[in-house]
């Protein structure tokens, strides 16, 4: 509502009233664009005792939505093991106290809304923000307020400007991509299929755009023909010039790194005119329980990258799938673990000061709890902020659940090639 | 070939980008007014036929008719409560109302429906019929032909009908119209319900392949202002003119340049029309 002011202040102070009618009607969209932009700040019941205030900014309404609740929910639950167990233990048993605020799938609505957990509830970090686009631009605003911001986002960039307060507890997108690749590579040879060329197409934000170049680098690196390689808008209405233009290549696999209503569109459509190539996805919306529903047998045996999964630590994530009725998908998993790494951090600072918990960031290495459900086992940033131990691997559709498939050492059951 | 399938698919979307734009200019052609939450009817229209599937088992296109229906109501009573009493206010109070009403209904929606994406299965969603070379996609042909329907059904009514003929005696002279004995208002709040439920109506039938949240609204308004005044605004021709090309441009453009870009090539045609005839292709004469 601050901008409604300020814009009534310049109306006043303009030099004539004759421009009155237009500056008004400006002066209505403006209000209209601040009343959109208003983000919704809730707030967690006051534990008693001393607290320690943790931002979470998540992407609760709009075109990430379905992805931020379910970050927002693998928060909640370790929040409250947290507390549960006494807190944090060298800030004499702090309670975490979350404070979530929606980032509305907007980037700059993202940076506004960190800024004020920073301003208005001294928040001693931030989580978030899912998508990397809107990271990118909440990073923004926590380094300026030397805040540390603990991610599960994909994007190269996150980590490749030289931040010192933004720490990625997983892959960057180049290498979810080159292993997207290199997995289906390895997958498709020990079914006999080599593969020479391949498709890509990817929504066109922060997420997709860095996770094609890992695959189109990977590709030129192994010598294999990316026949088609194609972004799309994030919003888009309509896939069918998509696919219109997978078909007339001769690609032998396809990998789209697409968000849930994208991706669910792509793979209909391919359905609709008989393509059964097969398809891994570049996690985003091809991991998520709202998938499977959408597209029923269709989902079956897709492939697709992933961070992590919840069968690796089936004794954590069960207690997610009892709490909120479905599997715990990686981003709500990933999301456990920064804030079980943040709290670890808390107790080996032994204060809740940003610049104390940045540095505990930053050298301890974290291991045990939440850790245990990373593909690496751990967690140990090094100096750009990445997680160094982590790796990305492959996961299958089967049934209701997924499976990790590859790499081998990782795998639960084995892959399944194109219906093979 | 490539060019005709181009045409064909984007002649399919274009169908019903005309059936949620007609609503819109229909508004303005009878009242004057511009009413920015035209696309959360659109919203709520996916989500009752979304419901009648989940919980009646109705199919989205069947549903659709139960979406027109509730919509129609919606839109009589936001007319006789909101809309009417700005009727004669300057342009500001106007564009408030209606803005408001967006943020009000968008807003309601997340608290109701919860922000999640969802989706019907039906089993004719991944099917598609041949032509010889060409592909057509049995959910958008459903939509398409539902649209035409609609279409159809209006034009019947606008020029067949008693009330459609009031309708468009009100839009021309509300004056005039009064004098021969036609209720203005009721033929105001008709044309408010009538628009609103076209738009929720072609929210429904594309709901077999796309899926319903909150704010789907924001992905579909750009595009239904764009069809609007691409086409003439407030003509009911150029609404279906204009749907139909937003949709044909936005394919062909795919073939010639990124699919990234399609929103880019249809604005450059939208603004080259616009520069050399203002009122739009089929501009009515206001």
């Amino acid at each position: 509502m601050k901008i409604c002011k300020t814009e009534e202040k310049a109306t006043s102070n303009g030099a004539g009233t004759r421009a009155g009618g237009t500056l008004s009607r400006r002066h209505v969209l403006a209000a209209g664009g601040a009343a959109l932009a208003m983000p919704y700040l809730s707030r967690t019941a006051r534990a008693q005792g001393s607290e320690v205030n943790v931002g979470v900014v998540v992407p609760l309404s709009g075109a990430n939505a379905q992805f931020g609740v379910n970050s927002r929910n693998g928060i909640q639950l370790v929040a409250d093991q947290i507390n549960e167990k006494g807190g944090i233990k060298s800030l004499g048993g702090a309670k975490i106290n979350l404070i979530i605020a929606d980032s509305t799938s907007t980037p700059t609505t993202a940076a506004t809304v960190g800024q004020r957990l920073v301003t208005q509830n001294q928040v001693v970090a931030i989580l978030g923000a899912y998508a990397s686009s809107l990271t990118l631009a909440l990073s923004e605003a926590t380094e300026r307020r030397q805040i540390p911001l603990l991610t599960m986002s994909f994007s190269d960039q996150i980590t490749g400007r030289g931040f010192k307060y933004v720490f990625q507890v997983i892959s960057k997108a180049s290498t979810i991509g080159a292993a997207q690749l290199e997995g289906t590579v390895e997958i498709a040879k020990a079914a006999g299929q080599k593969l020479e060329t391949v498709a890509i197409m990817y929504e066109d934000t922060a997420y997709g755009t860095s996770q094609a170049k890992g695959l189109r680098d990977t590709a030129a690196k192994h010598g294999i023909k990316v026949a088609m390689d194609e972004a799309y808008p994030l919003g888009i209405t309509d896939v069918t010039p998509l696919i219109n233009k997978l078909r007339a290549t001769d690609a032998q696999v396809v990998f789209p790194c697409s968000y849930l209503n994208d991706g669910l569109q792509i793979i209909r459509s391919m359905r609709q005119q008989d393509i059964t190539l097969p398809v891994i996805g570049g996690a985003g919306g091809y991991v998520i329980p709202d998938f499977k529903k959408g597209l029923g047998e269709f989902a079956e045996g897709v492939l697709s990258v992933a961070p992590g999964n919840y069968d690796l630590a089936p004794e954590l994530t069960n207690a997610f799938k009892e709490r909120y009725g479905y599997f715990m998908v990686h981003e709500a998993l990933e999301h456990a673990v920064c804030l079980d790494v943040l709290a670890q951090a808390l107790e080996a600072a032994g204060k809740a000061d940003p610049a104390a918990v940045r540095e505990a960031l930053s050298t301890e290495r974290f291991e045990g709890g939440w850790c245990n459900a990373m593909p690496g086992g751990a967690v140990d940033f090094d100096e750009t902020g990445l997680n160094s131990l982590a790796k990305p691997m492959m996961v299958q559709w089967r049934g209701e659940d997924l499976v990790t498939v590859w790499p081998d050492d990782l795998a639960k059951a084995k892959p399944v090639w194109n219906g093979a | 070939m490539a060019f005709l399938q181009a045409v064909l698919d984007g002649l399919m979307i274009g169908g019903v980008y005309a059936v949620i734009s007609i609503g819109l200019t229909l508004v303005f052609g009878v009242m004057g007014i511009i009413n920015f939450a035209q696309a959360e009817f659109l919203m709520l229209g996916m989500f009752i036929a979304y419901f009648a599937w989940q919980f009646l088992g109705l199919d989205p296109l069947i549903g659709s008719v139960l979406s027109f229906a509730i919509i129609f109501g919606v839109g009589v009573l936001v007319q006789m409560t909101l809309i009417q009493r700005v009727l004669h206010a300057p342009p500001v109070a106007q564009i408030f109302v209606t803005v408001g009403l967006l943020i009000v209904i968008e807003n309601l929606a997340l608290i109701a429906f919860g922000s999640d994406f969802r989706s019907v299965s039906t089993p004719y969603q991944t099917s598609a019929l041949r032509l010889g070379p060409l592909f057509l996609s049995v959910p958008y042909l459903a939509a398409f032909l539902m649209s035409l329907l609609s279409g159809c059904a209006l034009w019947l009514f606008t020029n067949k009908t008693w009330y459609g003929r009031a309708m468009r005696a009100t839009a021309q002279d509300p004056m005039a119209a009064h004098l021969m004995g036609i209720d203005a208002d009721r033929m105001r709040q008709i044309a408010f319900g009538l628009g609103v439920g076209l738009t929720a109506f072609g929210g429904a039938v594309i709901l077999p392949y796309f899926t319903v949240q909150p704010t789907v609204g924001q992905q579909f308004v750009v595009l239904m202002f764009t069809a609007v005044v691409l086409g003439g605004l407030g003509s009911v021709a150029g609404a279906v003119v204009g749907g139909l090309a937003v949709g044909v441009i936005q394919s062909v453009s795919t073939l010639f340049f990124p699919i990234q870009l399609q929103n880019l090539i249809l604005f450059i045609v939208f603004i080259t029309v616009l520069a050399l005839r203002p009122t739009g292709l089929l501009g009515a004469a206001r």
